[in-house]
């Protein structure tokens, strides 16, 4: 929100005066409201306590404001990247151009685990393998955004962007008169139309039944999953709803077997099919990957994908920009180094104290070290585990995230803030006009994630 | 529609509408308790209990029957499948997971339902709340099934509405069955003073006590009351209106016409005969017969729409 020490921008002057405003009565009458109104529509955490109420994710009052051209640049960062991760995507699991070209060691990508064999020689519809694709930026500067990692797979967090933007309207009607906010209500829309758009080849049906999968109840993004079907009008499923016959899949209705074009699967790869992944699983439906793999049906994202957000693929991006797409990056990778290459290894294992290191398959904020705040004794345990384990870690220098002011006990106070915004990938690339502010609550932590003390705010593009 | 999302909707309404009753027997034993205690007679929350399908359960529980346990054992208790409490909770988890089949508002009425309960269960309750808690419970269910009206008429709305008539049928036809054969043990005690009282009780949890003023002239006699819950189609807990609803929602499901076909074959001679017989006939033929003969056809063709339309 300041330029500098005391210098508002522009774009937050009328936030400003609202905030003058607010009394703290009227501040703390408002956090409630919200509070309530979420759990009312039920917009919660399921903790694995059955006793325990479900959790709430702490919701800040003060929006997270981006102009028109600050917003524009970012769009076209994103969906350029998007898309090379797409065209990613479909040249390892085809021809291997990029590794013939000696961009991309074949070794980090054949030998990981979210590198799925099967789908080798197999090209999903329209080539996209990921049409939905939730990439999280921070800002150091005010022009320096970076990417801080890709999500690939089933990015969760957009039911917040939107619920957001419902109670802030709900609650401050007239910010909304007096800023001209881009609406982002058509999310839904937007992404039923682009799973339509991915029908698989003997889809005969002009508007393809998609259907949302879902692990079930006990699943932390619940809410999302039955918000999203709900908003795009589509049949929420579990496995169990669905089963193959001859090369189609079909769900069990109460009119009989219906045919489903094309699965949204909020799942995992491993509980997809235990023909085909994991035989121990109890969730999953038999033959789906055949049924897939001929055409009889299309999974959004397609097995395999994961690949592509790998951290140590991650470090790869602006090349695969640069070979797929002939561009330059427009969004900058954060400092990366890979620690299973000898000298970089060293060179963080001297520097560590400056550094963040992270697991390679870890997430959630977990199993991080955040060197510069660690004590002496977690700094050991991690080069010990640096030294017996390098390749399942890689270290990134501490960013200087932005702040974005949160009401902290009824003061307006700076935290730290990142943000995801959605890019949909169909017939047409689109980004959210908007997406999701996470912000560390606490003070001096670097730390958004829900699963440590973070919270949400809604998150605005001012329009042209 | 999915087959598990129409068998959930069915239990979301069964679970409300058995929250009610549960509700209205409580009422209905707390309004007794405040009356001088009949001597020689059963205790009235034993009977509160045995309507309310619970009086096992709350026996492996509990020595003596007392007013606070079995306010407690019928609202809060956890380990009472058809305690008020455990009626939300499922109803809120079929909901949860249902929730693209209904409209936003439906949603909200059962889970602030949800989120109120878990306030009051943390809270308990002192004596005098009783009638607040039945009170609000059926304040909530009303809100639920008024939040119905804004649904979609397809399947979905068929299938709530068929597991709410199912439930209020076996409802209505269990209290009956409670009322005639387990508190009247002792014949000469029919038309006498005490059987009126244990008449209005029957018409109260029934939430008919006063819809049967306005239905029949003059005194209150068994055979009118029984008239009134059995056959009477002005009467929305009657049998005969709970049959009729049920037929009306079955045949109006769009899917699956050789299913609807079945299970109407099943349920046809049933709603026939209540349709066309006197009160004065099932009464000498015996209402207990004839009760017990409708809860194990209800219960058959509860059984069927689980075959036919949930697996």
């Amino acid at each position: 929100m300041y330029q500098s020490e005391s210098v508002i921008r522009n774009h937050y002057n009328n936030i400003n005066d609202w905030l003058d405003q607010m009394t703290s009565k009227v501040i703390l009458e408002k956090n409630a409201e919200a509070e309530t109104h979420f759990r009312n529509i039920g917009i919660t955490f399921s903790t694995n306590n059955e006793t325990a109420r479900e959790r709430i994710i702490p919701f800040d009052l003060i929006p997270r404001i981006f102009t028109y051209t600050e917003w524009l640049r970012l769009e076209r960062g994103v969906i350029q990247r998007a898309k090379a991760l797409n065209a990613f995507l479909a040249d390892i699991y085809n021809q291997g151009e990029i590794i013939k070209a000696n961009i991309i060691p074949k070794e980090i990508i054949y030998k990981k685990k979210s590198f799925e064999p099967s789908m080798f020689g197999f090209s999903p519809p329209r080539d996209i393998y990921s049409p939905i694709i939730g990439i999280d930026l921070v800002r150091t500067g005010p022009n320096d955004y970076f990417v801080l990692e890709d999500n690939c797979r089933t990015p969760s967090g957009v039911s917040y962007m939107l619920e957001n933007r419902e109670i802030m309207m709900r609650m401050f009607p007239d910010l909304f008169h007096n800023n001209r906010v881009t609406p982002i209500d058509d999310y839904p829309t937007r992404l039923l139309q682009t799973l339509m758009s991915l029908a698989p080849i003997k889809c005969e049906n002009p508007e393809p039944v998609c259907v949302l999968l879902t692990p079930g109840p006990l699943n932390s993004a619940y809410y999302e999953h039955s918000f999203l079907s709900d908003q795009m009008g589509i049949e929420m499923v579990e496995s169990t709803d669905l089963f193959v016959e001859g090369k189609y899949l079909y769900m069990k209705t109460v009119d009989g077997p219906k045919r489903v074009d094309v699965v949204y699967r909020r799942i995992d790869d491993d509980f997809l099919d235990p023909l085909c992944f994991n035989p121990q699983s109890v969730i999953g439906i038999p033959g789906i990957m055949d049924v897939y793999r001929t055409g009889g049906v299309n999974i959004c994202s397609a097995p395999g994908a994961g690949i592509a957000d790998d951290k140590a693929i991650y470090i790869y991006v602006p090349e695969m920009i640069k070979f797929y797409l002939g561009e330059q990056p427009i969004l900058d990778n954060v400092e990366t180094w890979n620690c299973e290459k000898e000298q970089e290894l060293k060179y963080v294992l001297d520097n560590i104290n400056e550094l963040v290191v992270k697991e390679v398959d870890g997430s959630g904020g977990y199993g991080m070290l955040i060197g510069p705040k660690s004590s002496k004794s977690s700094i050991d345990e991690f080069k010990t585990k640096l030294s017996t384990n390098p390749k399942g870690y890689i270290a990134q220098p501490l960013l200087d995230l932005s702040f974005s002011p949160t009401l902290i006990k009824n003061q307006v106070e700076g935290r730290r803030v990142d943000l995801r915004p959605f890019c949909l990938i169909g017939e047409q690339a689109q980004l959210s006009s908007g997406g999701l502010t996470r912000v560390a609550m606490n003070e001096g932590s670097f730390v958004v994630n829900s699963s440590q003390g973070g919270g949400v705010k809604d998150t605005w593009v001012l329009a042209e | 529609m999915l087959s598990r999302t129409a068998e959930y909707l069915y239990w979301i309404s069964r679970y409300m509408e058995r929250a009610e009753t549960t509700a209205r027997l409580l009422d209905v034993g707390y309004r007794m308790s405040l009356f001088p205690n009949p001597s020689g007679y059963n205790n009235e929350w034993e009977s509160v209990l045995s309507a309310a399908g619970a009086i096992e359960g709350y026996k492996n529980k509990y020595d003596t029957i007392e007013q606070k346990n079995v306010e407690d054992y019928l609202f809060f208790d956890e380990s009472n499948p058809s305690s008020v409490y455990n009626c939300i909770l499922n109803a809120r988890n079929n909901a949860l997971v249902v929730r693209t089949s209904f409209t936003p508002e439906s949603w909200l009425a059962i889970n602030k339902t949800y989120q109120e309960i878990l306030n009051l269960k943390e809270q308990k309750f002192t004596k005098s709340d009783l009638p607040n808690l039945t009170e609000w419970t059926i304040e909530q269910v009303n809100l639920f099934r008024g939040s119905l009206s804004s649904l979609l008429r397809n399947d979905g709305y068929n299938f709530l509405f068929l597991g709410l008539f199912i439930e209020r049928a076996d409802n209505s036809a269990r209290l009956l069955d409670v009322k005639y054969f387990v508190l009247l043990p002792k014949p000469q005690y029919v038309g006498g003073n005490i059987d009126n009282m244990q008449w209005s009780i029957l018409l109260r949890s029934l939430s008919s006590f006063r819809a049967f003023r306005w239905a029949y002239d003059g005194n209150i006699t068994a055979t009118k009351i029984a008239d009134f819950l059995v056959l009477n189609n002005n009467c929305p807990r009657s049998l005969s209106f709970c049959i009729q609803n049920i037929v009306k929602h079955l045949t109006n499901l769009t899917c699956s016409p050789e299913k609807v076909g079945r299970i109407y074959n099943n349920l046809k001679d049933l709603n026939t005969k209540i349709q066309e017989e006197k009160i004065e006939t099932i009464v000498e033929y015996g209402l207990h017969q004839f009760v017990t003969q409708f809860i194990r056809k209800i219960s058959s063709v509860d059984n069927e729409i689980h075959k036919e339309f949930f697996n």
